[in-house]
Formats: C-alpha cells, sequence, structure tokens
C-alpha cells in the first residue's frame, strides 16, 4: 500500500515541476526541460531516501528559489535572441508569427518574474517585518491545511466500496432498532427497490490455538451476498460460496488483512488451514484486502451466515443489520417507502409481536451517512473554526502590510513618477502579498505535514477512517488555492491604497504622511481589527460553549464510583461454562481476587456500565398472564454476582442487594433500577412484586432491592429500564447465562498494580480463557468522551491562536495610534498630565476598540453557535456564562495589548516629542 | 549567434568557479547533470549545491563556447533513460580547464610568495 501511495505522489510532485518548467523560455526548455525533469527526479529520489518530509520541503526550496533566479534570465536571453534574430532577418519577407509570439510571452514573464524579484528582495530587506508576516500566515494556512486533510480523508474521500452511494443500510427505528430474521427473509425476497439485500451481525468471539495466547476478538456473521452488495473482493482466495450457508455446510471463515498478519504472518499459504474458534476449528476460504473494513475497522473474521429456514428465530428478536444494493434508478426515499409499506403489512399480519403503540418503521440510510453521520458535526465545527483562524491572520497581515505601505510611499511614488502605470504598480504590491502567502503557505504545508501526523497518532478510537489522512494531491491544491486566496485577499487593501498615491504630493511630503491620511488609514486599521476581535469572540464562544459541555458531561452522575476500579473482560470456552458451570467459575474467581492485597471488593458482571449497552427483553409483571410481545412491557436484563453493587459503590435505596445466599435452587430473586421501579411501580413499594422475562424457560422472580440508575451504553443515552439477575440463577429466571463476563475490581492503590495478579489466578483457573480490554473505569470513562474531548481541545487550541492573533493586531494598531499621537501625548504631559492619565488615555482606546470588536462578535457568536446546537450537552447557544467569560477574556487581552504601547506613550519625553515635528 | 571559429584558451580566462568546477567534474569522463551536480556538491563539501535552472543553463553557455558537449553514447545502457543527457568535455574545454588551472596555480604560488599562504608540502602520488 505504501509503495502505491510513493509512486502516486512522485508523480504529483514531478507533475507540478514539469508545470513549473514552463515559467523558462520556450527555446531552453525545448532543450533541456527533459533532462531538468529528470534532474528534478533524481533529486526527489535522493530527498526521499534521506530526510522524508523536511528533506522533501527543503527540494521544493531550492527548486522554487532556482526557478526564480533563472527563469527571468532564460526568458531575458530569448527576448535578447529574438531581436537579434529580428534584426537579422528584417529584410525577410515575412515575420514567423511564432517568433512574434514568444516574445510577448517572453517579455509578459520576465516583468512577472521581476515583480517576483522585487517582492524578493523587499522581504529580505525587513526581515523582522517578513518573519512575522510568515509565521502569522503559516500558521492560519498550515492549521487549514491540516483540518482539510482531515475532513478529505475522513469525509470527502469515497469510502473503499463500489459505488458507495447506491448501498444503503437498512435498521429499524426505536425499540426494535435491528432487524430479525423472518423480517430480513420477508425483506429480500419481496423489495424491489433494493436490488440485493444481505444481512450481518457482529460478535466477540475467543480465537484459540495451540501456543498461542487466546485472544478476544470481533467477528461478523455475514449473510449471502454480503461482499458482492459492496464490490469487495477477497485479496486470497475467494468469497463464501452457497453450500457454506447451509445448516451442516462445511465450516469456513475469511481473514481481515490484520488478523491475517497478526496469526499467519502474512503467509499466501493460508487457505486451507484452520483457526479455531471458541473451540472449533474453521478453514480459511479467504483473506481480505488491508482497506475492507465493514462493518467496522475491529472485525477481524468474517463467518458465513446459516439461516435455518424450518425454524427461523422469533420475529421478535431483531439482532441483525441489512446492507443494500439500491436497483437501478431507485432512490433511498423509493426503497424507504416500499420497506415501510412491508413494516405495517407485518404489523397487521402479526399482531402478537408488534404493538401499534411502538410501530416497525424502516430506516434506510446511505452508508456514507452512516459512516460519518456522527463525525461531520464535528469536523465542520474544526473547519469553521480554523478558517476563521485563517480570517484573522489575513487581517492581521492587511494590517501590517497597510502600516508598512505607509513607510513604502516613497518608493511607490518614485515608481510612479518613473512611468509606472498605476495597474503595474498594483500587480507589484499583489505580487509582493502572493510571495508573502506562497513563504507562508509553504511554511504552512510544514505546519500541516507535522499536524497531519499529530491527528492520526492523536485521534480518538472511533473517529472513522484515520489511515485515510494524508497530505494528498487534492490537499495540496487546497492549499495552494488557499494560498493564493489568502495572497489576494490581505494584498487587496493596501495594493489599492498604493495606487491611489498622487507622486507628486507623497515626493513633495517627503514620503511622510499627512494627518488627514493617517486618519483615514487609522480608521481603516481599526476596523480590521474590530473585524479580528468579532471573528475572534466568535471563534472563542464556540471553543467556550464545547468546553461547558464537555465539562456538564464530565459532571455527569454516573450512579456509580469510577474511581480506582479495574475492569476486564473474562472469557472462558463457552462449550465448557454452559448452565450451572459458569456462577461457580466466577465465584472462585472473585474469591481469589478479592484476596490479592490491595484489593477492597471484586464483583463479576455481564454488561459493564457506559462501556455497554444490552438490547430490551419483554418481560411479564406481578404476576400477570403470559401475554404477546405486542402488549408486553420491556426491560434491560443484567447478570451481576453478589457484592457488584456494593464494589461500584451503587447505592441500595430501598430492600437489599445480592448475596452469597441467592444461589442456584434458593428462591429466585431480582433487584431492579429507580427508573424500572417508577414504570411499574410508581405509587407503592416494588419489594415483593415479581417479574418474569417473556418466554416459556423462565420463572418469575422476586424484586427484593431497588438501586439508583446508572449510565449505560454511552453518556447520553436514556436510561433504560433495568433489572438485575444474580448470575447463579440467570439459567432459572434471565434466560442466558453469560459465559464472558467482566471483572469489577476495586483497589486500595493503583489499580493498575495488580494486573499481574489476576492474569495469574485467571490463567491458573482457566488456561483457555483470554483476557481483554484491561482498563480502569476512568479510562472506559474517559474513551467514551474520547471523541469530544478531542475536538473540544482542537477547538481550544484554534480559539486560543485566533485570540493570541486578535491581540498581536490590536497591539499593532494601538501602538501605531501611540506613535502617530506622539506630538500630541507631548503637549499633554508638558501641559502636566500624569504618567498615569496618559497611560489611562491610551488603554481607554485600546478598550474601545476591543469593546466594539466584543459586541459585533457576540452577535455573530449568537448567530454561529447556534449552527452547532447539535454538538452542545445541556448548554444553550447564547450561554450567558459562556458569553460573560469570553467578554472577559477578551478584555484581559485587549489590555495586555495596550498596556505595552501605553507605558511607551507614558515614557515619552515632551521636549523631544515636540521638538521632533 | 555562435561565433564561426573556437576562440584561443586565454580569451575565456578567467573562468567564473561555477564553470570551472562543471568543466573540472567532466575532466575524467563523461557525466550527467545529476552526476555533475553531486560531484559538484561533494568536493565543496557540500557548500555549491547546484539547482536545474542555474546547471543547466551554464551548460548551455559552456557548451555555446564549444566548451563541452552532448555525448550521445551511453556508458551504462540498461539503467539508463532516453531523457538522460551526457555531456564531455571538448578538447578546446579541456585545454581552458588546464589553462584556468595553470593560472590558479600560478596564484597560489604568488600568494605563498606573499606569505599569505603556507605552502603545503607534496603529498605522494598527487597529481
Amino acid at each position: 500500500m505504501t509503495e502505491f501511495h510513493r509512486t502516486k505522489a512522485r508523480d504529483a510532485h514531478e507533475r507540478v515541476y514539469r508545470l513549473l518548467l514552463r515559467l523558462h523560455a520556450r527555446s531552453f526548455r525545448d532543450e533541456f526541460g527533459d533532462a531538468m525533469v529528470e534532474f528534478f527526479r533524481d533529486r526527489l529520489a535522493a530527498a526521499r531516501t534521506t530526510g522524508g518530509q523536511r528533506a522533501l520541503l527543503r527540494l521544493w526550496g531550492r527548486s522554487l528559489g532556482d526557478l526564480l533566479r533563472h527563469a527571468p534570465a532564460s526568458r531575458l536571453e530569448a527576448l535578447r535572441a529574438a531581436y537579434t534574430d529580428r534584426r537579422d532577418r528584417r529584410d525577410a519577407a515575412r515575420r514567423s508569427p511564432r517568433i512574434h509570439h514568444a516574445r510577448r510571452e517572453d517579455r509578459m514573464i520576465a516583468s512577472i518574474l521581476q515583480d517576483l524579484r522585487y517582492a524578493l528582495r523587499a522581504l529580505r530587506r525587513t526581515p523582522a517585518f517578513s518573519a512575522t508576516v510568515l509565521v502569522t500566515l503559516a500558521l492560519g494556512i498550515g492549521a487549514n491545511v491540516a483540518i482539510f486533510s482531515v475532513v478529505h480523508g475522513v469525509l470527502l474521500k469515497r469510502l473503499p466500496y463500489e459505488d458507495p452511494d447506491r448501498i444503503v443500510h437498512v435498521a429499524h427505528q426505536e425499540p426494535g432498532t435491528l432487524v430479525s430474521e423472518p423480517e430480513f427473509v420477508d425483506y429480500r425476497r419481496d423489495a424491489k427497490a433494493i436490488e440485493r439485500l444481505a444481512a450481518y451481525r457482529s460478535a466477540t468471539v475467543s480465537l484459540t490455538g495451540t501456543n498461542v495466547e487466546p485472544e478476544r476478538i470481533t467477528l461478523a456473521t455475514v449473510s449471502e451476498g454480503f461482499f458482492d452488495i459492496l464490490g469487495a473482493r477477497p485479496l486470497l482466495g475467494r468469497p463464501f460460496i452457497a453450500e457454506e450457508e447451509q445448516q451442516r455446510g462445511p465450516r469456513v471463515a475469511i481473514l481481515s488483512y490484520g488478523l491475517w498478519q497478526r496469526r499467519f504472518g502474512g503467509d499466501s499459504a493460508v487457505i486451507g488451514r484452520d483457526v479455531v474458534l471458541q473451540g472449533t476449528p474453521r478453514t480459511v476460504v479467504g483473506v481480505m484486502p488491508a482497506r475492507f473494513a465493514f462493518p467496522s475497522p475491529d472485525i477481524a473474521l468474517w463467518l458465513p451466515m446459516r439461516l435455518n429456514y424450518d425454524t427461523l428465530w422469533t420475529r421478535n428478536n431483531h439482532y441483525l443489520e441489512m446492507i443494500g444494493r439500491l436497483a437501478p434508478g431507485m432512490t433511498v426515499t423509493q426503497a424507504s417507502l416500499e420497506l415501510n409499506g412491508m413494516a405495517r403489512r407485518f404489523m397487521t399480519d402479526f399482531p402478537e409481536v408488534y404493538s401499534p403503540d411502538q410501530p416497525l418503521v424502516a430506516v434506510v440510510t446511505p452508508l456514507p451517512d452512516l459512516v460519518l453521520a456522527r463525525t461531520r458535526p464535528y469536523l465542520t465545527a474544526m473547519f469553521g473554526a480554523v478558517a476563521f483562524v485563517l480570517l484573522i491572520a489575513c487581517v492581521n497581515v492587511a494590517n501590517l502590510l497597510l502600516a508598512r505601505g505607509e513607510t513604502r510611499r516613497r518608493e511607490l511614488a518614485i515608481r510612479t513618477a518613473m512611468g509606472a502605470s498605476r495597474a503595474r504598480v498594483v500587480r507589484q504590491v499583489l505580487t509582493e502579498s502572493v510571495v508573502f502567502a506562497l513563504g507562508g503557505g509553504i511554511l504552512g504545508l510544514g505546519i500541516a505535514l507535522g499536524g497531519v501526523r499529530a491527528v492520526r497518532a492523536l485521534a480518538p478510537a472511533d473517529l472513522p477512517r484515520v489511515e485515510e489522512i494524508t497530505v494528498a494531491p487534492l490537499v495540496l491544491a487546497f492549499a495552494l488555492a488557499v494560498t493564493l486566496g489568502t495572497g489576494l485577499l490581505f494584498g487587496v487593501v493596501p495594493a489599492l491604497r498604493g495606487a491611489r498615491e498622487d507622486a507628486a504630493e507623497s515626493l513633495k511630503e517627503g514620503g511622510k504622511t499627512s494627518s488627514g491620511q493617517a486618519r483615514g488609514l487609522g480608521r481603516a486599521r481599526r476596523a480590521l481589527v474590530v473585524a479580528e476581535l468579532a471573528l475572534a469572540v466568535v471563534t472563542l464562544a464556540g471553543a467556550g460553549l464545547m468546553i461547558r459541555s464537555l465539562w456538564k458531561l464530565q459532571a455527569l452522575d454516573l450512579g456509580f464510583r469510577t474511581e480506582r476500579l479495574l475492569t476486564m473482560r473474562v472469557a472462558p470456552p463457552e462449550a465448557q461454562y454452559t448452565g450451572g458451570r459458569a456462577a461457580p467459575f466466577y465465584e472462585t474467581l472473585v474469591e481469589r481476587v478479592r484476596a490479592i492485597p490491595g484489593v477492597q471488593g471484586a464483583a463479576a458482571v455481564y454488561e459493564l456500565p457506559v462501556a455497554d449497552g444490552n438490547s430490551m427483553w419483554s418481560i411479564l409483571v406481578n404476576g400477570a398472564p403470559m401475554g404477546t410481545v405486542a402488549n408486553s412491557p420491556a426491560a434491560m436484563p443484567q447478570t451481576v454476582s453478589p457484592g457488584y453493587f456494593e464494589v461500584m459503590g451503587i447505592t441500595v435505596l430501598q430492600g437489599r442487594g445480592f448475596t452469597a445466599a441467592d444461589r442456584a435452587g434458593a428462591p429466585l430473586t431480582v433487584v431492579i433500577n429507580e427508573t424500572m421501579a417508577r414504570e411499574h411501580w410508581p405509587d407503592r413499594s416494588p419489594l415483593g412484586g415479581t417479574i418474569k422475562m417473556l418466554n416459556e424457560q423462565s420463572q418469575w422472580a422476586t424484586v427484593v432491592g431497588v438501586v439508583r440508575d446508572v449510565r449505560s451504553n454511552g453518556f447520553l443515552g436514556r436510561i433504560p429500564p433495568t433489572m438485575y439477575f444474580p448470575h447463579a440463577q440467570a439459567g432459572q429466571s434471565a434466560y442466558y447465562v453469560p459465559s464472558a463476563m467482566s471483572l469489577a475490581i476495586r483497589t486500595r492503590g493503583e489499580p493498575e498494580g495488580i494486573i499481574p495478579a489476576v492474569r495469574r489466578i485467571i490463567r491458573e483457573l482457566e488456561p483457555a480463557a483470554p483476557i481483554s480490554r484491561i482498563r480502569t473505569m476512568d479510562q472506559v470513562v474517559a474513551e467514551s468522551v474520547a471523541s469530544r474531548r478531542f475536538t473540544t481541545q482542537l477547538l481550544a487550541g484554534f480559539a486560543a491562536l485566533a485570540l493570541l492573533l486578535a491581540g498581536v493586531g490590536l497591539y499593532g494598531v494601538v501602538s501605531y495610534a501611540v506613535t502617530q499621537r506622539r506630538f500630541e501625548i507631548g503637549v499633554r504631559l508638558a501641559l502636566g498630565a500624569s504618567q498615569r492619565q496618559v497611560i489611562g488615555l491610551v488603554l481607554r482606546e485600546g478598550l474601545r476598540t476591543a469593546a466594539i470588536g466584543a459586541v459585533t462578535g457576540l452577535a455573530g457568536a449568537i448567530a454561529v453557535t447556534r449552527l452547532m446546537r447539535s454538538l452542545f450537552v445541556d448548554v444553550q447557544p447564547a450561554d450567558p456564562i459562556t458569553l460573560a467569560s469570553v467578554v472577559g477574556i477578551l478584555v484581559v487581552v485587549a489590555l495586555v495589548a495596550s498596556l505595552v504601547p501605553a507605558r511607551r506613550a507614558s515614557a515619552v519625553d515632551p521636549m523631544r516629542a515636540l521638538r521632533a515635528e | 549567434m555562435s561565433p564561426s571559429r573556437p576562440p584561443a584558451p586565454q580569451d575565456l580566462l578567467p573562468l567564473r568557479a561555477v564553470d570551472f568546477l562543471i568543466l573540472l567534474m567532466l575532466a575524467p569522463g563523461e557525466r550527467h547533470g545529476y552526476g555533475i551536480m553531486q560531484d559538484v556538491a561533494a568536493h565543496t563539501e557540500g557548500r555549491l549545491e547546484l539547482e536545474a535552472g542555474s546547471l543547466y543553463r551554464t551548460i548551455r553557455r559552456l557548451s555555446r563556447q564549444h566548451l563541452l558537449e552532448e555525448s550521445s553514447r551511453r556508458p551504462v545502457a540498461d539503467r539508463d533513460d532516453d531523457r538522460r543527457r551526457y555531456y564531455r568535455l571538448t578538447p578546446l574545454g579541456r585545454r581552458v580547464v588546464a589553462a584556468e588551472a595553470a593560472r590558479l596555480r600560478a596564484l597560489v604560488r604568488l600568494a605563498e610568495a606573499a606569505r599569505v599562504l603556507v605552502p603545503e608540502p607534496a603529498r605522494q602520488g598527487a597529481p
């Protein structure tokens, strides 16, 4: 894969260079162009082997410099040759039109290149000024290019499937959410708008083998046509065939590229070998390419799905997802209409399954939207923020150029007086800004390369397609466009001002600014700074609201204590730990873990809070007679070991938690959460009430306790009614006895310290049980907000950058004003004004500008943050606390930015200031 | 525009430093552009790194002065591209480099005589 990228990138570099060679005269190009490309290619290869990105940047810097120096020269030579040539042929009957053409082109390019050389000379003459401008631009452009790389890689690049826009994902609205087997079979048979439909589901299983650690992997079970719909072919071997999807067909598997590399060292002879899943060997028939990662990047292998048409599982058991390819000419809307028509038919045909209160609604989503829906608003917000940073940078640079334009008035006046046309002056000034922009662009590209690397390293795990984030050719084109656009944007105001200059007047004044002009200029610059400050306020407000949202999330009561809580998933072989054998294994395990020094308590749980969620099951309450799915309530079952509530710190509000007495054979017990208590026993104590899962096997269990609500499945989801069953009784009351459970271990000291001891105990008890997802609860919580935290940090960083740039801009304007008003300040001081009064004068001026910026910015912030509403948690877009803090920060920055010039003003020596005029 | 008759070596002296270096690199045998640049960089400890534009403009000038010419021969046939151009010294070029080197040697002797430079003992086997 890297090889492929290399070749492509190499072509792109070369293409650009070849294009730039056109700057040279045609005659020179014809003679040496190919050789120069060859030369460049050699240098490129050398740069790649030695120094990577930095060497590449250096190569480009040198090559551009070389072009700039020698292309004008070659043009001038060609020009001279053409003149000589023409003189030689003066008597010839006709002049070749081609020579004429070449001459005009040469003349134009020579003059443009001359402008470039002026610009470079100007740049070198004022290094401090140039550095300020370049750094400002580099930061703005760099941030933009980096974020655009992310946007391009994640959002814009096509998904690596055939015709991805024609692929749809199909599921149901809550409460069903997913699709049951009979529903899938019906949809697949009858839907016309969808050409092909396949079902899939993910599961976590143990992968074992001789001489290797057992590991937990995620796999996808997929029905016939799955790979075809995505347009994916295996890298090695073949997709599943019909025979393998039959009951009792051969047991086969297709490996992911990652698993193939990891377990088989990328051996191409892997086809035909076995992998052992949950103790059952399966023959490898194929390996998928590295880029294929559906339904999720962590899928390690794919198995064929076997539907048993004789005993299709109940319609009520929604556990499948579907993907399909739209039939030719059909749209997502048409598909959605058709499937929903079918769903309504299901509801009338099977009234015992579907309740009219909770209708079955099919949701058809184009695949790209499904993959990117969650990420898009975050990236859009970031892109908006960097665009603002760039605008601020532009305004800042425009301001700097305006200020410098004043000192250069004499030079431009002389040029005009010597016969340069206005257009020529405008072009020269614009060329200068474009040179600045290009310089900033090249530096910015360096920053972007670093930025992209950082994003790839630091990106949260749930950012899709991280591996696609590169500085691609399109990104380079974007960088170039942004750079040139930037150059024109900040150059146009100073250029027009330069051209308006009356040469004679300027020369008469000795190139000094008259007071009227100074006032006009001051106004223009102040307007620019106000715009800058306003943009900074908007960025700051957006970031502030995100920070507030993050705080609110972190302050959210989870319902349990997260500190010093170690968690891990243990999965003993399912075949050996079915039914009654699972609970004793965990009892022994928990008991031995409790004995480890430093452990306060330990328990086992099926679904870990925050990290996992579970599906809802239909139940019966208080001895109600057996009903149908349609008219039964639902709740989330959870299986725990005794002592779970105590270890987690989940408060028992009524009754009791579980003890060792709640064993198999003892009276069946259940503990429910507050939400469930409210739902079913709104006005009396639920203790003594009874619950039964809606199926023949399960028996009634008595409610013995009520516990506080706990966040499950992320932070923001609604807390479902939850019922806790003791693990030992799960076979009788909870329908399903899990063999894979999570351990929750509360420690006295650092939780990480006891990991080896726990591992050892599990190894001793069951060597074939893989241990996975070893994390502290704090990590679990942090991971669940990682994406949001990442975005928030970046936004805060950009806001800080915006504020810094705006502060620098304000500083520039205030200190310029101080210089302009030296005489006035001198007079004031001479007339007895105190230094304190002078400082106050300047500070007031800075604050006034900041205040106008703040007011404008607040209006903008209220408008813009409204668009970000979907990203906020529990915070209004016009949150007064955030907006007030933003204004506060701005005032502080304005004070700091004005204080330095203010102190300088107060130090003015009145005598000198007055004499200087 | 090219002079009808090649000039005498002495008319072309002194050579520009870059010209001298490029011609000198061609003295042992034919080189292509990139090779010349590498040699120059190596012999000047990387202080002089020629870029394509400056190199090929110099080459064009030197070839118009008949000091070097393009060679149609390909020293290593198999790994070469048609686009790669090889250059070699013309007999005139060789005489000019030698004359320039002699001129420089005379100058160095002068500097040594003036005790500006400590004479370097001749090394064994050095040309």
